[in-house]
């Protein structure tokens, strides 16, 4: 398993973002599905290293994040997309893509085909000299993604990658999700269901720090059966009925 | 791309795809400068050459600020007789390394914190080396004013203290701006005790009682650095 996690919470002063969370998680493209507010963001961050958690045991990739040596073999094979992808506007696309090639340790000699790759893959070819000021917030989002995969990550945590793209580089994005997939963890958050629906082998669905359903998207959308949940899409409905049934205190995930 | 120029068919076994990423390595390669080239060798670490040369109070609008107030304060001194290059410099230097690395002033800051090059170890090479170039601009500076040579180096242990508690409350804080109003604030409430026990600013520069407070006050904002970026623990 690439992701072990027991009983993981995260506390924010008094808030509780992440409240109890077990997971196991191994190849293949996980949707984490919730609302605002819900912790997908905490604990994507988490997973990432970037921030500890409060209580509950963590194991990425075998190891444990605790310790220096372990965390950084983890970093060596992590790619991580923030929410907010912070970045420097005089950079090129190809720049940017190398800096966190160098950060995350790649071998030098390997980097600038690990650079041109990525940076293909993402569809940003002919951006690869444009400084990233100059590009469209689409054309940053996928920038972000170049870099997260640079390293061929074991471990892909990517958070809203679809924000600022567009339906034909959405389904191109999937496609390269489903292809990253067959070997890596990738875990995706997302408010997208459909996104879900297209790309995703495994879903859990979160709410107020828990996660309320964890199965396949069919099973989710299995969840709006015989209920008036809302939704404009199978799998809406499915979501909306989890979150109903949570609602009214009819169903928590364990 | 397979027939541009040539309207040939390459051979069944040639990977077109792999052919033109590696024609792209080579263009889109960006060669290191001499700067980063000897950052690497010595810190053994291209990626943390990398962060060293993006540090924003190294890069060059920073730096000519900062030759631009040292230039002021050494023109001043020699038209005043007052050390105002002496007085300056630690302020200077402790705004520097408070922007040395941080959220809110390194655009990447989130994403460098998941890298396997350690933020500690960029903090730690970013803060050392921006105070290098500060104690260099400010001996120059200092030189070139022509004050007396006890307050050509009296400022460099103040300065050591100032840009310690700079550091350790932007650390703190996480805010580069608080780190910057603590070095500052520090530096004058220093300044303003020395004028009100004696009459003249210089006496912080000067007295030999001071330079133990001065290291005291180093070391413990060196130790809350240390405290404020230990290794998380991962589990409990």
């Amino acid at each position: 398993m690439n992701v072990e996690i027991v009983d993981l919470t995260r506390r924010f002063g008094r808030t509780e973002a992440v409240a109890g969370v077990s997971l196991q998680a191994g190849p293949g493209v996980f949707g984490l599905l919730g609302p605002n507010g819900a912790g997908k963001t905490s604990l994507l961050r988490m997973l990432a290293t970037v921030i500890q958690p409060s209580s509950g045991t963590l194991r990425l990739l075998g190891r444990d994040p605790g310790s220096y040596g372990p965390r950084r073999e983890i970093r060596r094979r992590l790619g991580y997309l923030p929410q907010n992808l912070g970045y420097y506007p005089g950079f090129t696309v190809a720049e940017f893509v190398e800096y966190f090639a160098l950060l995350k340790d790649m071998p030098p000699g390997r980097v600038p085909a690990a650079v041109a790759a990525a940076v293909e893959r993402t569809g940003l070819g002919d951006k690869a000299r444009a400084k990233l000021r100059t590009l469209s917030g689409g054309m940053l989002r996928r920038a972000g993604i170049a870099q997260a995969i640079v390293n061929e990550p074991e471990l892909l945590l990517l958070d809203e990658p679809t924000a600022g793209l567009d339906p034909e580089q959405r389904v191109s994005f999937r496609a390269m999700l489903r292809n990253l997939g067959e070997t890596a963890t990738v875990i995706v958050s997302t408010h997208l269901v459909e996104d879900v629906g297209a790309a995703c082998t495994k879903v859990a669905l979160m709410n107020q720090g828990k996660i309320l359903f964890y199965g396949t998207p069919t099973e989710l959308t299995a969840r709006a059966d015989g209920t008036d949940a809302a939704g404009d899409a199978p799998l809406e409905r499915g979501y909306s009925a989890v979150l109903a049934a949570a609602r009214t205190g009819a169903g928590a995930w364990s | 791309m397979s027939d541009i120029g040539t309207g040939a068919t390459p051979p069944p076994d040639v990977d077109l795809d792999r052919v033109w990423i590696g024609v792209a390595a080579q263009v889109w390669r960006r060669q290191p400068g001499p700067a980063e080239r000897t950052a690497g060798r010595l810190l053994r670490s291209p990626g943390l050459a990398r962060a060293l040369l993006t540090t924003p109070s190294l890069l060059l609008p920073w730096l000519i600020a900062s030759v631009a107030v040292l230039a002021v304060g050494a023109v001043a001194t020699r038209g005043t007789g007052e050390p105002l290059v002496a007085l300056l410099a630690p302020g200077v230097a402790g705004a520097g390394i408070a922007y040395a690395y941080g959220p809110g002033i390194d655009p990447a800051w989130e994403l460098s914190r998941s890298m396997a090059v350690s933020d500690r170890m960029v903090l730690l090479v970013r803060a050392f080396a921006v105070f290098a170039v500060n104690a260099v601009l400010g001996l120059a500076a200092s030189f070139a004013s022509g004050t007396a040579a006890a307050l050509t180096f009296g400022w460099l242990i103040p300065m050591t203290a100032v840009c310690a508690l700079a550091l350790a409350a932007a650390t703190v804080v996480r805010s580069p701006n608080a780190g910057v109003a603590a070095g500052l604030a520090g530096w004058t409430i220093t300044l303003l005790s020395g004028q009100a026990a004696t009459g003249q600013y210089t006496v912080v520069l000067s007295a030999s009682a001071l330079v133990p407070v001065y290291l005291a006050v180093a070391a413990v904002c060196a130790a809350v650095v240390a405290y404020a970026t230990r290794l998380p623990k991962g589990t409990t």
